[in-house]
């Protein structure tokens, strides 16, 4: 599969060399890099956020949604950060270290000023993570930081989160991802307000907050006193909300915007041949899958379950709903996590019609089995639950219909477990905790079908202490193989993760999240 | 004294359908599945921060209890605040950045509507039966059958993509500036008027047949006046008042029948904010925007009736 195109290769690894051949990232980076490209200043980059009408809160510790997080990204930064790879490397933290296994310790950078000209102190640092922890605040991100019992702060330029147990995942959710860990000036809050900073927030990123017109978009300037030397290169960031997907496209074919969150399935080959657009595709941070009710008929069966993941042609489903923008999936971990993702298929999830048959007559549901697959309105998934019910239909002989419904009924009743059935899907998580474990251990946040397996928790409990990321990857795959033995959903796909620029934008370096905020620092217009 | 007492009646009528019209949208949206906690703490929402949630907005109020809130407040001049499309910004801000926009799009889409009408409806009833009338016909019918998502693609694709005379996607609001508003306003409010003017030109050109045929015409015709005059005078005159009638039933459409032309030119309207709030279950929201479209509807329902009595030659006569 292609990775990138090729344009995104070739820059990124002339970055990658520039600051080893440089040996000095920080500073001369950027420099090096302006140069070779030819980097110019100013100008203000309209970066639309495509498929979204809602961006609820400026405030991280209280942000859910993940358009709230592509915006705060622009605006903020966290103790470290993914970078394109999938490597977590500095961004306020310069180093960090486990004295313990349960001792986090984060050395700070120094001179980090926020927008309010304040310095960016542990004391900060401190405050944000107590804060989106605290049961006050109503984060609901909290129970990322509950494992925490407290956090020191030696001197100024130094943290430290002392954890009740044991907790690898915990590095992870101190990115730049969607769990609020964004840190923000405590005399900033304090001086405002809950409600008036959440419209008006102070963080240290490349740009600071100018103004925010609900439903239409969100503006940014320059922050001048931006901790890496020479950057942004741009005046100004202003996110428009374009929430129909094809406006988009006409959007940025007109000129009216110049970078997009995303592009839309259907459209990227063409897109790919204009001259004037680069679509950037990487396989995403997602995991699509069938929800089914597996307390109830007919989803209690084991072997009804498997007959159905036998009898789904996942490649179908790919080619005809996401126009082969993805690929097949045999577990929960999306294949962006390299080294949580298990690179062989697994056999209940390839299409095997004869096999799904000998399933079914192993079941105690047989062929005229009825059941109804909830779905929402928009297209794509709308096409992928026509494809799979058809494909059950047909092979199996079951009488699986459809509900088409909207998104927010659609999400409530999968929450309540009040579904038979539901096409649905994770997006937008960097963590490998947050897919097997999060879904599928005993008692786990978006286990809504209360899976349990007693032998998955314990790998997965084993894992969550396991800082050896190649042991605590096999940990976490040999949970998978138990939980698709069992079959508690059916585990479909993956779609690749898009961002579309125009020619004039140049140093974009896009991220398998799609959150496009972080990456603004080194972009340019021509 | 009359036509006062009627007005009155009608002004009663009208606040009774505003206080009956709010509390079955109120009892629709709060029956209907869904949850705006669900839309504003996203998929890491846990069961706790969902009750506290529903706590601080008084979601787990009996449904009379909130809506008896909700009436007091705004009886008491106040819409309150959004919960979860825009974190808690007042509504009244936020209908007072939308709705001159709605406005300003439906009323440029309205004039553009009448204008194409009135020369294709009246070309076509003049020219009854000849080839005029079969392609001002036939363009209608098509205005009124093309879907509106489509027609907007079109124009996008031809005048803004091909020909670069307009913007493809965007919209400067008239407080910006107005040249700015009337010329990145043009394609979407073609798209807007293209079914309105469909309608009215063949609403015109019937009434204008039909009024042609009455016996008052034939006579002011037999008495020698000249045929521009008594188009003028005695057919077009009565002709238009059915024309009007239908012209203010007409701005449902206009204000909430846009949604799709908002979304599709990236027009922040009231059509896309109510239902950005519907999508996100953000109850009050959704209830100022129906408030004012109800207040809106009704207004013009009874202007149009005004017209219509003061145009009647026999009124005036």
């Amino acid at each position: 599969m292609t990775m990138h195109d090729s344009n995104g290769v070739g820059r990124r690894s002339f970055l990658k060399g520039a600051a080893a051949a440089g040996g000095m990232a920080v500073v001369t980076g950027p420099m090096l890099s302006r140069v070779a490209l030819g980097q110019t200043r100013g100008g203000t980059l309209r970066a639309a956020l495509l498929g979204f009408g809602v961006v609820n809160t400026l405030d991280p510790q209280k942000a859910g949604l993940n358009s709230d997080f592509f915006v705060l990204n622009t605006m903020f930064n966290t103790l470290v950060k993914f970078d394109g790879n999938m490597k977590i490397v500095p961004d306020l933290a310069e180093s960090w270290t486990n004295p313990n296994p349960t001792t986090y310790e984060f050395k700070l950078r120094k001179g980090v000023k926020f927008h309010d000209g304040n310095e960016m102190t542990s004391d900060d640092v401190k405050f944000t993570i107590e804060r989106v922890a605290a049961e006050a605040t109503k984060s609901p991100n909290r129970a990322k930081f509950t494992v925490i019992d407290k956090i020191e702060t030696p001197d100024k330029y130094t943290v430290r989160f002392i954890t009740k147990q044991p907790f690898v995942p915990l590095l992870s959710f101190f990115t730049n991802t969607t769990t609020g860990a964004q840190i923000i000036s405590r005399k900033a809050l304090e001086k405002m307000g809950d409600e008036a900073f959440a419209k008006a927030p102070v963080g240290t990123g490349a740009f600071k907050f100018k103004e925010w017109k609900p439903g239409e978009k969100i503006g940014f300037v320059a922050h001048k006193e931006y901790f890496e030397k020479g950057l942004p290169y741009l005046d100004a960031v202003d996110i428009p909300l374009i929430p129909e997907e094809p406006s988009g496209i006409t959007a940025i074919l007109g000129g009216q915007i110049d970078i997009a969150s995303t592009a839309p399935f259907a459209d990227v080959p063409k897109l790919q041949q204009d001259p004037n657009i680069t679509v950037s595709k990487t396989p995403g941070l997602n995991f699509r899958f069938v929800a089914l009710n597996i307390q109830k008929p007919p989803f209690d069966d084991v072997h009804f379950r498997r007959a159905l993941s036998l009898a789904t042609n996942r490649e179908a489903i790919v080619a005809a709903a996401l126009f082969g923008e993805g690929s097949p999936m045999w577990g929960a971990t999306p294949p962006a996590i390299s080294w949580a993702f298990e690179k062989k298929p697994r056999e209940l999830c390839v299409f095997n019609p004869e096999r799904a048959k000998a399933e079914l007559a192993k079941s105690k549901y047989k062929a005229g089995t009825e059941a109804s697959v909830i779905t929402w309105g928009s297209s794509w998934w709308k096409r992928w639950t026509e494809i799979f019910v058809a494909q059950v239909n047909q092979v199996l002989g079951v009488k699986f219909t459809i509900e088409v419904t909207e998104a927010n009924t659609a999400f409530s009743r999968f929450r309540a477990n009040d579904i038979q059935a539901e096409t649905t899907g994770w997006i937008a998580r960097v963590e490998a905790d947050e897919y097997v474990p999060e879904c599928f251990r005993t008692g786990g946040p978006r286990n809504f079908n209360q899976y349990s397996n007693p032998e998955v928790d314990k790998l997965v409990d084993a894992s969550r202490v396991e800082f050896d990321q190649a042991k605590r990857g096999e940990l976490l795959k040999k949970a998978e193989d138990l939980v698709v033995e069992d079959m508690p959903c059916i585990f479909t796909m993956n779609n690749n993760a898009h961002n579309m620029w125009t020619k004039k934008v140049k140093g974009f370096v896009p991220l398998p999240s799609q959150s496009f905020g972080n990456q603004f620092p080194p972009v340019s217009l021509g | 004294m009359g036509f006062l007492w009627y007005l009155t009646i009608r002004i009663g009528g009208a606040l009774a359908t505003v206080a009956v019209g709010s509390f079955l949208i109120f009892l629709i949206m709060k029956l209907a599945p869904g949850d705006p906690a669900l839309a504003v703490l996203g998929e890491s929402a846990t069961p706790e921060t969902i009750a506290a949630y529903h706590k601080e907005f008084g979601l787990d109020e009996p449904i009379l209890v909130q809506f008896g809130i909700w009436a007091k407040m705004v009886l008491q001049g106040d819409l309150g605040k959004s919960i979860a499309l825009a974190g808690k910004f007042p509504i009244k801000d936020l209908l007072a950045t939308r709705l001159p926009i709605t406005l300003f799009i439906g009323m440029y889409g309205l004039v553009i509507a009448v204008v194409i009408s009135l020369i294709a409806g009246t070309a076509a009833a003049l020219r009854h039966g000849k080839l005029t009338d079969t392609v001002a016909t036939s363009i209608a019918v098509l205005g009124i059958s093309m879907p509106d998502f489509w027609f907007s693609y079109v124009l996008i694709l031809a005048f803004a993509l091909s020909l670069d005379w307009f913007p493809s996607y965007g919209f400067t609001a008239p407080g910006e500036s107005w040249i700015g508003a009337f010329h990145s306003g043009f394609l979407p409010a073609l798209a807007i008027a293209a079914p309105m003017a469909g309608v009215f030109a063949r609403i015109l050109r019937a009434s204008l047949l039909e009024t042609a045929r009455r016996e008052y015409v034939t006579a002011a015709r037999s008495y020698g006046f000249a045929a521009p005059f008594v188009f003028v005078h005695y057919v077009f005159r009565n002709a238009v008042i059915p024309f009007v009638t239908v012209l203010g039933l007409q701005v449902r459409y206009l204000l909430g029948g846009v949604v799709i032309i908002e979304r599709v030119f990236g027009i922040s309207g009231m059509g896309s904010l109510m239902v950005d709030a519907a999508f996100a279950r953000d109850y009050p929201v959704v209830q100022a925007c129906a408030l004012t479209f109800l207040v809106g509807v009704l207004f013009v329902n009874l202007l149009v009736d005004i017209v219509c009595a003061l145009l009647d030659p026999r009124r005036t006569r």
